[in-house]
């Protein structure tokens, strides 16, 4: 592990190499160049004020309907950075198979480097949710801001670490890029970013009696059954299932939440959640830091 | 069989201190039937569900500071093998390999680029990966630049460059970064002359500042002009080394061993994947190449005896038959062609009954095709007409190889050249005439 890290130390020059060259590769050719980081957003902003707030006429709890939209697009930008440098990483290895099977290459950068490069990207964009929050009459940041740092070293922890895990997977089996395209979409709509995570935590599915083992909350009505109704109204017989625990598993759920909290709702963030954020990206890290390690060395006879 | 042998090299001149120390090298590919086999002998630290492919075996090398050394063996003999693991790029599964100093390769065409990075940017990455940084990169940057010739295209993505420009640039890096070791696959094949010469000077002048050269090829002729000492690779394993000379003649004769094993394969498969036409009353049955020792074969060496021998069956009469020969190179340029009929001393067969069989030869006395790939296309027209009409062509019936042992000559054709210097010294009267005949 500290091998690793002393490797990307000395490498530095290469990673900032390919990170500047991964920014430029974005913008070149563009004639906006740069500023697409910015617009982007910024249109993101207005389809979903839009979608959700004329069409679907959705609200975020207790908040306004703008900043429903703002709440949304700093879930997107979050989320944007990571679902790219997870799938990005995934197939760094046989993208970069020339580099790898044909000199001696310290592959350990291109997660790192691809990381970086999107949390640049994202970080270009938040302006855009804080620009948002003020002229919205927002809140926006205030002295929670300084947990910045220690929210973004957790996120690109728990990115490269997720990464250096499925690229070394997709050595072994190709298949692993295809499946992380989908894992990453079914994901995404696990996570509470285009709704809020109350609606996950108060949501129940009916259980049939066939699956009623699977029920994870006490049967809500049983004046309904006492009463000896006809069946189809007893369909609450087997129980209800929660979705709570899909918010107590995901760690992408605490990270979006840490940064609402900081750049939107001018609060700290939960700690509890933090803190597990925390021991997950430790944990994500080393494991696949650790898998990658083992398999370095036979790299280019893989690939 | 070379692990019996003792494989290692006397110490080549240039110096006692090695460059290149390799002790029972040996490289294990695992092969696999599914991938997901691999995966869960890796999980398990079993080797047992996959099968073994020794791509080197038993490698034992000395090689000096200072010397040039070529590895000259056939396909898939373990030449990319070694160089990666001398470059450690892969890890050898047994023995291991030292190398003192910066070792740089050129192990194929732009291996170590990137395709979106530009020319400058990808010199930059080279540099960061061989650990050149500061004051060293600025200074070397536009000596390679200069060196690869690329102008404006020097800040263009390389995957826009031609073939030649990525060997350039190639080159360039590899040999401007002031290396300890150079390492070279093959690649100085691509390029036009003037840079190929560049090249060569460049080589020779990193050879006599002391720098260590390793150069991959199958082709005997240019290991012969750039090395003192050769190492003949064969399935992975070493089967001899020494001079130019002495590992050429083996090369060669496992060179001739090897087509001829494939002779039959070749010959039926010339009549299979190309076209055949003709009215048939007559049919050319085989096609048999002959060399120099009167043994069919399928590898020829430049000069020697070469006979084409068709051997025909006649199924119909029919009246003057004329046989024909085309000689191509693998490329397709029409080398020669000519028949037993359009002759100063014309040979006719006038009229000939069903069941007559016989043999056509056409001999050259000294073969003069230079090395290279050749195939041959039968030619049976009936003359008796006033256009000749097939009996029974056949293209592309079969190929041969020619090797040629002197290399002293390039091309297709190897010619009856006179070479004459006439020296007039400032302070002599007299000319002094050097020549050389044919």
């Amino acid at each position: 592990m500290f091998q690793l890290l002393s490797s990307l130390k000395q490498h530095k020059r290469l990673l900032a190499d390919f990170v500047g060259r991964d920014l430029k590769a974005r913008y070149v050719g563009s004639s906006m160049g740069f500023f697409w980081s910015v617009i982007f957003p910024i249109v993101n902003l207005f389809v979903f004020m839009f979608v959700f707030r004329f069409l679907l006429k959705a609200r975020w709890g207790e908040v306004s309907e703008k900043e429903t939209a703002l709440i949304m697009l700093c879930g997107i930008l979050v989320w944007g950075a990571f679902s790219e440098t997870v799938t990005r990483s995934t197939n760094c290895l046989v993208e970069n198979s020339n580099l790898i099977q044909k000199v001696v290459f310290p592959a350990e950068i291109l997660p790192v480097y691809l990381a970086t490069s999107s949390v640049v990207n994202m970080l270009i964009g938040m302006p855009v949710v804080i620009l948002g929050c003020w002229v919205f009459g927002e809140s926006g940041p205030g002295a929670s801001v300084v947990m910045v740092p220690l929210i973004l070293f957790l996120q690109v922890l728990f990115t490269v670490g997720l990464g250096y895990l499925l690229t070394t997977l997709n050595l072994f089996l190709r298949d692993t890029f295809h499946l992380v395209g989908v894992g990453v979409q079914v994901w995404m709509f696990a996570t509470p970013i285009f709704y809020p995570a109350q609606m996950v935590a108060d949501a129940k599915v009916m259980l049939p009696d066939w699956l009623s083992f699977l029920s994870n909350m006490p049967n809500v009505h049983p004046v309904v059954k006492e009463t000896g109704l006809p069946r189809d109204l007893l369909s609450e017989e087997g129980g209800y299932f929660s979705l709570n625990w899909m918010l107590e598993i995901n760690p992408m759920h605490w990270l979006i939440d840490a940064w609402r909290d900081v750049i939107i709702f001018n609060q700290w963030p939960d700690p509890a959640n933090l803190f597990r954020f925390g021991v997950v990206a430790i944990l994500t890290f080393c494991l696949g830091a650790a898998f990658f390690r083992s398999q370095q060395r036979k790299f280019p006879d893989l690939l | 069989m070379a692990s019996s042998i003792d494989t290692r090299p006397n110490k080549t001149a240039g110096g006692d201190l090695g460059a290149i120390q390799a002790r029972d090298l040996g490289k294990v590919y695992r092969i696999y039937d599914k991938p997901m086999q691999r995966l869960v002998d890796t999980l398990t630290r079993s080797t047992k569900r996959g099968r073994e492919f020794w791509a080197l075996r038993g490698v034992y090398l000395d090689i000096a500071k200072g010397s040039t050394v070529g590895i000259i063996g056939e396909n898939g003999a373990g030449k990319s093998t070694l160089l990666k693991l001398i470059s450690g790029i892969t890890i050898p599964t047994t023995g291991d390999v030292q190398v003192q100093g910066r070792i740089t390769s050129l192990i194929e065409l732009g291996a170590g680029f990137h395709p979106e990075f530009s020319g400058r940017e990808n010199i930059g990455l080279a540099c960061s990966i061989l650990g050149i940084s500061g004051e060293e990169r600025d200074e070397l940057t536009p000596a390679i630049i200069e060196f690869s010739e690329l102008g404006d295209f020097i800040d263009r993505p390389v995957k826009t460059y031609s073939s030649g420009m990525y060997v350039r640039l190639g080159f360039s890096v590899a040999t401007c970064v002031n290396p300890d070791v150079l390492l070279i696959d093959e690649a100085l094949s691509v390029g036009d002359e003037h840079f190929r010469g560049k090249c060569l000077n460049r080589l020779n002048d990193f050879r006599d500042k002391g720098g260590t050269t390793v150069f991959v090829s199958h082709d005997m002729g240019s290991i012969k002009t750039m090395c003192q000492h050769v190492i003949l690779i064969d399935k992975g394993e070493v089967i001899e080394q020494g001079t130019p000379e002495k590992v050429s003649d083996e090369y060669l004769k496992r060179v001739k061993a090897r087509g001829n094993e494939q002779k039959m394969s070749m010959l039926h498969r010339g009549t299979a994947d190309y076209p055949r036409w003709g009215t048939g009353e007559i049919e050319v049955e085989d096609v048999q190449l002959l060399g120099g020792d009167g043994k069919s074969s399928l590898v020829f060496e430049t000069g020697e005896l070469f006979v084409i021998r068709l051997i025909y069956k006649v199924h119909e009469d029919c009246n003057d038959p004329v046989f024909g020969i085309g000689l191509y190179r693998s490329d397709g340029t029409y080398v020669n062609g000519s028949n037993h009929h359009w002759r100063h001393q014309p040979i006719e067969m006038g009229e000939v009954k069903a069941g007559e069989t016989g043999e056509v030869d056409m001999a050259m006395g000294a073969l003069p095709l230079l090395e290279g790939q050749y195939y041959l296309t039968t030619f049976l027209y009936d003359h008796s007409k006033a256009s000749p009409t097939a009996i029974d062509h056949r293209e592309h019936v079969a190929t041969f190889q020619i090797l040629d042992p002197d290399h002293h000559q390039h091309g297709i054709l190897k010619l009856p050249t006179a070479w004459a210097i006439r020296r007039s010294l400032p302070n002599e009267d007299e000319v002094t005439n050097l020549e050389s005949g044919a």
